[in-house]
């Protein structure tokens, strides 16, 4: 090899890197903006959410006249790939890669089939409500694509959380922790309440051509930020490749986890709580219109009163468990705090008192923030070093599954208490006041759980 | 820079590192082209030849 061409080569590998998205060097410390760039993930999870749940369901509905019941099975799909968080989350902590990565193999994967899945939805939402040529299809057409289209959003969004979210574990010093989750929290919130503004304002003066736009260009948006998320974060752990470390199976760790900590107890909590607080979403609009009378723009501002809640939530639990706090303490005042919300909610209506209404959503906001925060700061704390992946999978699944069937159980319960006998026995409100004591009942039930976690100290937590 | 016997220039990956991302991109190449499939036959349902 000449002396050129050995001095080019030197100069491409000194460039190399630069280019390349690898962290060769694990860093001690995680600057906060280094910290912001990771929570861009979930700025894609959150843009997701709201299309999925809010802005398509809207669509399918009014503008593309879609039959309500359909529409529920479609936006209900992703809901499918929840319990496979703890399979995925487990995956990403015993993967083997010569590269030295565990998590962005699946943070990339995962953000491919959001991609794939928000590429083919505009088409297959079209189809499905026979619109252009498709009326003339055979049916199944627009049934299979949509079916594929929300399954590999679901899918992915659900990849991308898990594993971002254990990437996160991985970097973040234990002090750090709680300020990590608030940020993600934080991000999450902001992602969906940002694209919500921003999917109503583009899809104002609605034509399929723009709907195509907005999905297609929101598809192009969680690769960007994802890839922003990703790039150089994981520090690459070097294994000799000759060493094959054999796999733990995933019935044997999960077995060891479900041990560890009073894990199930925890996880009863976050099933318990979470829909405690999930059911009311769909709900509390409804509410506020039919037995309150509120117009459609003070109705709306409510949702951004509950988003507000949260967020200060949020921000007073990153700071108070950030001096080392006890974060399932923290969850069990978050659900403790919900309970009086409720009843506010519940008296608004006989007492005809709308500000009480207002005043009892946020408190439910704020509630919701620190019990969530609290639980998933507790999962991390708690992980083990090598199960990670799986301790924040399990979370999620269970905090995603039943956030979905909160959201579907709230609707689905009104409606059927409302074609009872007894549904309008307390005047209008009746339906709506039944599934705000359920939920008190349920957040009761949450705080009987965690009640035995809080009086022992926590082990691992005193030695950090 | 040390000279690493296991690395191939001018990429400056191990054998392995390189077969690994290699599988990525044909992964990816599957994945997106079932999509691009599914995203055509459904553009072609909705109008066929833009019609």
């Amino acid at each position: 090899m000449n002396r050129i061409s050995q001095k080019a080569m030197q100069g491409w590998a000194s460039l190399g890197p630069r280019f390349l998205p690898f962290a060769d060097v694990a860093t001690e410390d995680l600057p906060l903006s280094r910290l912001l760039r990771l929570s861009l993930f979930q700025v894609s999870v959150g843009m997701a959410l709201v299309l999925l749940i809010g802005t398509l369901n809207r669509v399918m509905i009014v503008e593309l006249a879609v039959p309500a019941s359909l529409v529920g099975v479609m936006i209900a799909l992703p809901i499918v790939f929840a319990p496979f968080r703890a399979l995925i989350g487990f995956k990403s902590d015993v993967h083997t890669s010569a590269l030295g990565w565990r998590r962005v193999p699946f943070i990339w994967r995962g953000t491919m089939l959001q991609f794939g899945g928000l590429a083919v939805m505009p088409f297959a939402l079209l189809v499905l409500a026979g619109q252009g040529q498709a009326a003339t299809a055979p049916v199944w057409i627009g049934y299979v694509g949509a079916g594929i289209a929300f399954l590999l959003v679901g899918a992915g969004l659900h990849m991308v959380q898990t594993v971002g979210l254990a990437l996160a574990t991985d970097l973040a010093p234990v002090e750090d922790q709680p300020k990590v989750v608030g940020l993600m929290y934080v991000m999450l919130l902001a992602g969906m309440i940002v694209s919500a503004l921003v999917f109503g304002q583009a899809l104002e003066d609605f034509s399929p051509g723009r709907l195509i736009q907005v999905i297609q260009a929101s598809a192009v948006a969680t690769l960007v930020l994802n890839v922003l998320a990703l790039w150089k974060m994981e520090a690459r752990t070097r294994r000799p490749a000759d060493v094959k470390t054999e796999a733990p199976d995933f019935s044997r760790s999960w077995d060891v986890l479900i041990r560890s900590g009073n894990a199930k107890r925890r996880l009863a909590v976050v099933g318990l709580g979470t829909l405690g607080f999930g059911m009311a979403d769909v709900l509390l609009e409804p509410y506020g219109g039919q037995v309150l009378a509120l117009s459609v723009a003070d109705t709306t501002k409510l949702t951004a009163v509950l988003a507000l809640g949260s967020l200060l939530g949020f921000a007073w639990a990153s700071r108070v468990l950030g001096r080392g706090f006890d974060p399932l303490l923290m969850a069990g005042y978050g659900a403790l705090l919900g309970v009086p919300g409720f009843i506010a909610i519940c008296l608004a209506a006989p007492l005809a008192w709308p500000l009480l209404f207002v005043g009892g959503t946020a408190l439910i906001g704020f509630g919701a923030g620190l019990f969530g925060h609290g639980t998933l700061t507790a999962t991390m704390q708690l992980a083990p070093r090598e199960q990670i992946g799986l301790a924040l999978g399990t979370w999620g699944a269970v905090q995603a599954t039943t956030a979905g069937i909160g959201i579907a159980a709230g609707s689905v319960l009104r409606d059927i208490i409302l074609a009872l006998p007894i549904g309008s026995r307390f005047g209008a409100a009746t339906p709506y006041l039944s599934v705000y004591v359920l939920e008190i009942l349920f957040l009761i039930a949450a705080l009987a759980v965690i009640a035995p976690l809080l009086r022992r100290p926590q082990p691992s937590l005193s030695a950090s | 820079m040390n000279y690493d016997p296991d690395k191939v220039w001018p990429s400056g990956l191990t054998i392995g590192e390189a077969e690994e991302l290699h599988r990525h991109i044909i992964d990816g190449t599957r994945v997106f082209g079932f999509i691009a499939v599914l995203a055509h036959i459904l553009a072609y349902v909705y109008t066929p030849w833009f019609g």
